[in-house]
């Protein structure tokens, strides 16, 4: 492994100072570690952001909706009685997620902030697309585990579940830089990679997670989780998919149908809510939606299964709802 | 004491191999049914069981000696290629690097036919280009990356089919595929002609990788002239034998030990280039050395079980199967043997006419090595998938169909009578615990929306009787404890333990009062811990050791307390005569430290007999038809394998065959890059070996007879059988649920779903 200059600053304003000029930051490291040990991140300085308490710990203040560290231990997320009243779906995408070590030591801001699990993006042979190369070795290669909707250049799939759950409730994300504060919709911290943009994520190299927040009239929100995996646990997404809705006298105001595993980022199926809009959640109307959601779906020579798995499980959260 | 010379055949692993062993005096006749035994065939717990689970047990991986040196080995990223130079200068700059080897300076080393351990043709992504020593682990792995290697790329294939075709990169001059077994009997092209249903159908099955917790290792010290081993390692001798053949250094220079060890599961036969490169460091650096594989690379050159292609066409006349031919093609990557499917099929069932060829596919891809039951497995998947096409295309219940074939007496193969079988017991333990008379020819109704239920199960066919060469040393010590010295080794599959339970039953001690010392070869000879064959072929040499040491004991004791030895037994640590009881150290105290060394050895097997073990799973699974996901039940696992001399570590035995087959038909695949020739998933991520929660009800059911003519402890192998009928079984109950065949292993929800929708 590459030498590295490693600090581990007490303040953001230090810390912010420290990332300048290319650093990286590490919370959990459960990603980060991987990717060294691989070859595929050699960093020559890391800031180790685990003491900024400003990032720590996770609460719902009254009328303020849910506010959650970058900090925060999935864990802590999964384990709280408190968000299993609060927020169920959080600890529904979480407890398939990975393994007790893991959400023990990942966080947050880490888990949103991981880079794609394709096996030739994490070989450090394949001089791909996305690290710089020329091509995707997937598109021609072994490609089971990729994208069926959404991809460009790159056909690497978002791996986190909890993203799809939180975006489903209209999370939004701060981001804290050397130029100030950003709040966003935290859809919109994942990108596409394309063109000239050969990352997955939104956030530039001096900037920091610092919250999610869900508002509060997304709380009142019903939401359903589903995640198919190659084994019963400890394993990424086949295809996850989180939605949500608010239900009035038995019809759907404002559906959020998220899918994971599927695209380069959690994959908003928009069609689909949109035709759910003021509908009773019955069979039909659960089953229209699932085939919308899927409509636009290119599956590649290996992945065509995940199309109608993907279209089942939406099919299933929303049914759920009702 | 009178030594014979005897010379006996056995099968070991399918094959049939002839061994020459010294025996000493005579044998002991076999326990029987009725022999009244107080330790033998009780679950004792291991006897190594908290010194494992507290983490006191010393595993070879947890081996770091003073001063020891670090290696890694830089591995072709080719699948094919010459290597034309190495250049080291930028590694052996870097401080802490202590010496590099590879093809241009490495001394010979012969190596399972080879003359060397670095080819100048690497063969595979992974094969071994060179070897670096370091003082720590880290500049080892940073300084190995420093080596420049030329390498000029050469054609190559990275896939089973594709390099059986007419047109493929010929690999060698021979081509790829060779012909590895054929069988015959009765007239197949005869029968399939007046036969009323034929069915034809292909099975693939994928590589399976063993991934066992330790790694492949070894570290290596010179003390002067002397070289000791440690190594995690199915066979100290073996590995003995590997060290001399490379170094051409004598035996009594050479001592290998293996204490605790982490699995092997039948790829840690022998000396590894790693233990050649450990020893070859240590005497050029005057330093231990330590050689371990990381898990990437113990998944790319450590072994594999061979991925297959097979077709099975098998015929029904009436109700009963007439005919079958099953072709098999084996993926052995660089191996140079590969293992045979059609085995069960030649040797299962009683059908009159069979005709089988199985082929060695050579592909640029890392070798295979014996993988528990090495090509049963496979065979097994796709012989009695077929058999349940068919019974489903004559509208008969599969189990049913079975027993008319199962009955025989006599090994098909060979026309000798079996010593005991024992497979419809089996059918009808097995039956009854999963509910057999649920099973509905179109599967039944789930227990959720989308879920269907199927019922499935396979019959096991597995030699397991052990041979000759086995000895061991009782030393019975004067305070009346007594320490077993046995050259075998427990690969974590409780030989400790069984064989503490023979000592203390033969000797009359209690079980606590054993010491069992395995793994070492300052001890006599004893065969690798494979192919089924530790407890019957180990157990009846220790037995007698024992017994030996026993007859000694009397002997003595019949001269300190004046009573003919006739009349005297030794019963729970004391010995016995009419109205007395006198402790064993109480006697022998009375000679100041003399031990008493009782010797034992393995006698041969009958000859004309047929030694095989038997069994049959059960499945009972429920399959969802929407997401492809498939969920194990239950599992009934059944085994005719002689007596069981601890049910505790035998269920153990079961339940990790059955998992590791769970794993085989539902989820790990090694998955190949073929326009590179790189494995994609050589990791524990990507390669998914079952976890907990992949883990079913499992049933474990012994018949538990003893089979008195196998040998004097009646028992026979069990490591083998549990991982052979259970993905044929599951892929039997998937069928009956869904009304689809995947006819590909694993079963995955990918397969599942594409044979789904493709239903008619």
């Amino acid at each position: 492994m590459k030498p590295f200059a490693y600090a581990r600053p007490r303040a953001v304003t230090e810390a912010l100072k420290l990332a300048r000029g290319g650093a990286t930051v590490m919370a959990g490291g459960t990603d980060l570690l991987g990717l060294m040990k691989d070859g595929i991140a050699a960093p020559e300085r890391i800031v180790d952001i685990r003491s900024l308490e400003p990032l720590r710990g996770w609460a719902r203040a009254k009328g303020k909706g849910l506010r959650i560290g970058a900090l925060v231990s999935l864990v802590d997320l999964e384990t709280s009685a408190e968000l299993a009243r609060t927020m169920p779906i959080i600890g529904e995408a979480l407890r398939p997620a990975a393994t007790a070590q893991l959400r023990t030591m990942g966080t947050v801001g880490g888990n949103l902030l991981q880079r794609n699990r394709c096996w030739y993006f994490r070989d450090e042979a394949y001089p791909c697309w996305l690290k710089g190369g020329v091509r995707c070795f997937a598109i021609e290669g072994d490609n089971r585990l990729h994208a069926i909707v959404g991809a460009e250049e790159c056909v690497a799939v978002a791996p986190s579940d909890l993203a799809p759950a939180l975006i489903a409730y209209d999370a939004t994300v701060s981001l804290t830089g050397s130029r100030g504060t950003r709040t966003m919709p935290l859809v919109d911290l994942f990108v596409t990679p394309h063109g000239r943009v050969r990352r997955e994520h939104a956030i530039t190299s001096d900037e920091l997670i610092i919250e999610v927040r869900v508002p509060e009239n997304a709380l009142t929100r019903r939401g359903a989780f589903e995640k198919a995996m190659e084994r019963k646990t400890w394993s990424f997404a086949l295809v996850s998919v989180a939605v949500s809705a608010k239900l009035i006298g038995g019809v759907v105001r404002d559906a959020r149908i998220v899918l994971g595993g599927v695209a380069p980022v959690p994959w908003r199926a928009r069609d689909a809510e949109k035709l759910l809009e003021g509908q009773v959640l019955d069979d039909a109307a659960c089953q229209a939606a699932a085939d919308a959601a899927l409509e636009r779906a290119e599956p590649l020579k290996d992945n065509g299964y995940k199309v109608p798995l993907a279209r089942e499980l939406v099919r299933r959260t929303l049914r759920r709802l009702a | 004491m009178n030594i014979k010379v005897v010379r006996t055949k056995a099968e070991i692993e399918g094959r049939i191999i002839e061994a020459t062993a010294l025996v000493e005096g005579r044998d002991l006749a076999p326990w029987g049914t009725d022999s009244g035994l107080a330790i033998v065939g009780k679950g004792h717990p291991r006897v190594d069981g908290i010194a494992r689970v507290t983490g006191r047990a010393q595993y070879t991986q947890d081996l770091y000696l003073p001063g020891m040196l670090h290696v890694r080995v830089l591995r072709s990223p080719y699948p094919r290629a010459r290597v034309r130079r190495v250049d080291a200068s930028r590694a052996l700059a870097l401080p802490g690097v202590r010496g590099v080897l590879h093809r241009f300076n490495a001394p010979k080393a012969a190596f399972r036919g080879e003359e060397t351990i670095f080819r100048d043709e690497v063969r595979f992504v992974g094969d071994e280009v060179a070897a670096l020593a370091a003082d720590t682990e880290e500049t080892a792995a940073d300084a190995v990356r420093l080596i420049d290697v030329d390498y000029e790329l050469l054609p190559f294939v990275a896939d089973l089919e594709e390099a059986m075709r007419d047109d493929a990169t010929r690999l060698t001059e021979k081509g790829n595929v060779t012909e590895s077994g054929t069988y015959e009997r009765g007239d197949t092209k005869r029968a399939f002609a007046e036969a009323s249903v034929v069915v034809e159908a292909t099975y693939r099955t994928s590589t399976q990788l063993h991934n066992s917790l330790e790694t492949h290792g070894a570290v290596a010290r010179w003390d002067g002239d002397l070289l000791t081993v440690w190594e995690s390692t199915q066979h100290v001798f073996g590995v003995r034998a590997g060290l001399q053949a490379a170094l051409k250094i004598p035996y009594s220079d050479i001592r290998v030990l293996c204490d605790y060890m982490g699995g092997g599961f039948g790829s840690k036969g022998g000396a590894g280039k790693y233990t050649i490169v450990a020893s070859i460091f240590a005497r050029q650096l005057g330093k231990p050395v330590r050689c371990f594989l990381t898990r990437d690379e113990e998944n790319l050159a450590a072994g594999n079980r061979s991925a297959t292609y097979q077709t099975v066409k098998i015929a029904a006349k009436g109700k009963r199967i007439h005919a079958i031919e099953h072709l098999s093609w084996s993926n052995s990557g660089q191996g140079r043997w590969v293992a045979d499917p059609t085995g069960p099929t030649n040797g299962l069932y009683d059908i009159p006419h069979v005709r089988t060829r199985s082929y060695k596919v050579v592909t640029s891809l890392g070798a295979l090595s014996a993988f528990r039951a090495p090509g049963y497995v496979e065979g097994t998947f796709a012989l009695d998938q077929a058999i349940d096409e068919l019974a489903d295309r004559i509208g008969e219940d599969p189990l049913a169909l079975r027993r008319r074939h199962a009955a025989l007496q006599t090994d098909p193969v060979t026309g000798m009578r079996y010593s005991l079988k024992r497979l419809l017991a089996c059918y009808d333990i097995g039956a009854k615990e999963i509910g057999w008379q649920h099973r509905k020819p179109e599967g039944t109704r789930g227990s959720a929306p989308h879920r269907r239920r199927g019922y499935g199960m396979a019959s096991q066919l597995w030699g397991g009787s052990g041979f000759p060469p086995a000895y061991a040393t009782v030393h019975l010590n004067p305070d009346g404890t007594a320490v077993l010295r046995c050259g075998t080794q427990d690969i974590g599959t409780g030989t400790r333990t069984v064989l503490a339970q023979l000592v203390a039953e033969e000797l009359g001690l209690a079980l606590g009062d054993v010491r069992v010392e395995l793994g070492d070869t300052s001890s006599q000879y004893a065969p690798i811990s494979a192919g089924s064959l530790t407890v019957s072929s180990v157990g009846p040499a220790v037995r007698l050791a024992a017994k030996d040491a026993r007859m000694q004991l009397l002997d003595a004791a019949s001269g300190l307390l004046e009573v003919g030895a006739t009349e005297l037994r030794v019963e729970r640590g004391a010995i016995v005569s009419t109205g007395r009881r006198t402790q064993i150290g109480e006697v022998l105290g009375q000679i100041e430290n003399y031990t008493v060394i009782g010797k034992g050895s393995r006698f041969p097997n009958p000859e004309d007999i047929s030694l095989k073990t038997f069994g049959a799973h059960f499945a009972q699974v429920e399959v969802d038809v929407r997401t492809g996901e498939v969920f194990v039940e239950h599992i009934v696992a059944v085994h005719d394998i002689g007596r069981v001399i601890n049910p505790l570590t035998a269920a153990s035995q079961v339940e990790g065959g059955v998992i590791q087959g769970l794993g085989f038909v539902l989820s790990e695949e090694r998955v190949v890059d073929r326009p590179t020739g790189r494995v994609l998933n050589g990791n524990l991520e990507g390669y998914k070996v079952p976890t907990i929660r992949d883990v079913p009800k499992i049933t474990v059911r012994f018949i538990d007879d003893p089979d008195t003519k196998a040998n004097n402890i009646g028992a026979k192998g069990l490591g083998e059988p549990p991982i052979i009928p259970l993905p044929a079984a599951i892929a039997n109950a998937v069928a009956n649920a869904i009304g689809v065949r995947v006819r590909t292993a694993p079963i995955t929800r990918q397969r599942v779903l594409e044979a789904l929708e493709l239903r008619p």
